[in-house]
């Protein structure tokens, strides 16, 4: 072990992580397993051989794609590409779907993942209207509605749970209002998933973007472009997709190839592959701890004097993620007394979601977050409010 | 010296990796004997990836691979060598 090695296991060992929100940590044995296997043993790039190594590894995508696509119903396990991140599925749905010209309706929790490729295809030509959440960061499904009844409109974006709130948005709802308006619903479910039980068919979306390494516990680097029959953006990267194909001059536009050129990320793939398979096991029970967790956070906050949380009050719903407001001590200084002092892993800032806190009223000051996830107990959350009091008083 | 026997096979080429996996499971759980091999260059458009069937498990083949909704891009008749 190098002495860079050393160190971090030494931090780690003494980390109390509550920034799940951000990235899961630790990942369940299986994922570590599956990804040190793929790095150690399955050598051949998928697809592109047909020699007993590189065929081993295109069966190895293709369960995972299999596993993801059931987690998350997805019917047909081809609709669903593998992909560099949520954020390369989002630009790749906003930036393939729309076009100078068109009109999108998006909500203002939204991620700069959403918040950024529209500002780039703003200034394309592309009308973008912005829907305002209410003061707890949930969007109104009328709201929308009038929005997009309001001109022809080629898209509605909404995240499916805020990355600052947590907060829950009623996807479904707007995905009913897109449709009837000949509208695509587009949402970006880095937050979502792993933290709640998915049926991207029935929820309606037409794209369905999910982060890999967050609540659904795989390795960063990958990320899952879901798509329904109907929509079909253009591929944004060209180049290999291996095999006979070669001699196409344009990118195919067969599913899942036409959004995965290059070399695929093997270790990652077969990571979520495996984080798949985990969360359809443990997944329920999970979500039940993370909800009574997040809930005790909640309380414990709030019977602190001078604190605030955003987003709705306790025991409603939400995903995991919870963030807080002191009236006098900065989030900064809180994350950084809560590391210092207590190891305690927590984000303070505008966590890429600057639309989100003007919306709440918090550009000025930030937030500091807390995501729980995997791993944590009732000791991690009551140390974390123990602390707070402390830093605060 | 005796003269190789030239076996006959039928060779189906599809549009993706992910298809041709597809198609590969669903003839193994048919019984179908197949055999994944690089994709001929006669089989002209299609992933790197080809199942070759014996001619006498065709029939069966194209009907599992029709059930099973996995469409074949191509298909052609190989002779080993």
């Amino acid at each position: 072990m190098t002495e860079a090695a050393r160190d971090i296991r030494a931090t780690a060992a003494r980390t109390v992580y509550l920034d799940h929100g951000a990235t899961s940590w630790p990942k369940p044995q299986p994922v570590v397993q599956a990804v040190r296997e793929a790095v150690e043993f399955y050598g051949g790039n998928p697809g592109r051989g047909a020699y007993e190594l590189a065929l081993a590894t295109a069966r190895l995508i293709h369960d995972a794609r299999r596993t993801c696509a059931a987690l998350l119903g997805v019917r047909d396990p081809s609709d669903l590409a593998f992909v560099s991140g949520a954020t390369e599925a989002l630009n790749i749905a906003l930036k393939g779907l729309l076009a100078p010209g068109d009109r999108v309706v998006a909500c203002s929790m939204e991620h700069n993942a959403v918040v950024r490729p529209l500002n780039v295809l703003a200034a394309q030509g592309v009308d973008v209207v912005w829907v305002d959440a209410d003061s707890t960061g949930l969007m109104d499904a009328d709201e929308v509605e009038a929005a997009v009844r309001r001109a022809p409109t080629r898209a509605v974006v909404c995240q499916h749970a805020s990355n600052v709130t947590g907060t829950i948005q009623p996807v479904g709802d707007l995905a009913d209002v897109a449709h009837a308006s000949g509208a695509w619903m587009i949402v970006d479910g880095a937050q979502a998933a792993g933290h709640l039980d998915i049926d991207v068919a029935a929820l309606g979306a037409d794209v369905y973007a999910v982060s890999g390494h967050k609540g659904l516990l795989g390795p960063q680097g990958v990320g899952l472009l879901c798509l329904s029959e109907a929509c079909e953006p253009r591929d944004l990267v060209q180049g290999g997709t291996g095999g006979g194909a070669s001699e196409l001059p344009t990118q195919p536009t067969a599913r899942p190839d036409r959004y995965e050129a290059g070399t695929p990320n093997t270790p990652g793939i077969a990571g979520a592959g495996a984080a798949a398979a985990f969360v359809a096991e443990h997944g329920h029970a999970q979500h039940g701890l993370e909800r009574e967790l997040v809930a005790r956070l909640h309380e414990g906050v709030l019977a602190l004097p001078g604190f605030r949380v955003l987003g709705s009050p306790p025991r409603e719903p939400r995903v995991p993620v919870l963030s807080v407001v002191h009236e006098r001590v900065d989030a900064d200084q809180l994350a950084f007394l809560l590391d210092k002092r207590y190891g305690i892993a927590a984000r303070a800032g505008l966590h890429c979601a600057p639309a989100a806190h003007r919306t709440l009223g918090t550009l000025a000051t930030g937030a500091l977050r807390f995501g729980i996830g995997w791993g944590n107990t009732a000791e991690h959350v009551d140390l974390a409010v123990q602390a707070l009091a402390e830093a605060a008083g | 010296m005796t003269p190789r026997e030239l076996r006959e096979f039928v060779v189906y080429g599809f549009e993706t990796t992910h298809a041709a996996l597809d198609a590969e499971d669903l003839l193994k759980a048919g019984g179908v004997s197949v055999v994944p091999i690089p994709a001929p260059r006669a089989l002209g458009v299609s992933c790197g990836i080809a199942m070759r069937v014996s001619p006498e498990e065709t029939a069966a083949a194209e009907r599992i691979l029709t059930e099973g909704r996995v469409d074949w891009a191509s298909r052609a008749v190989m002779h080993d060598v």
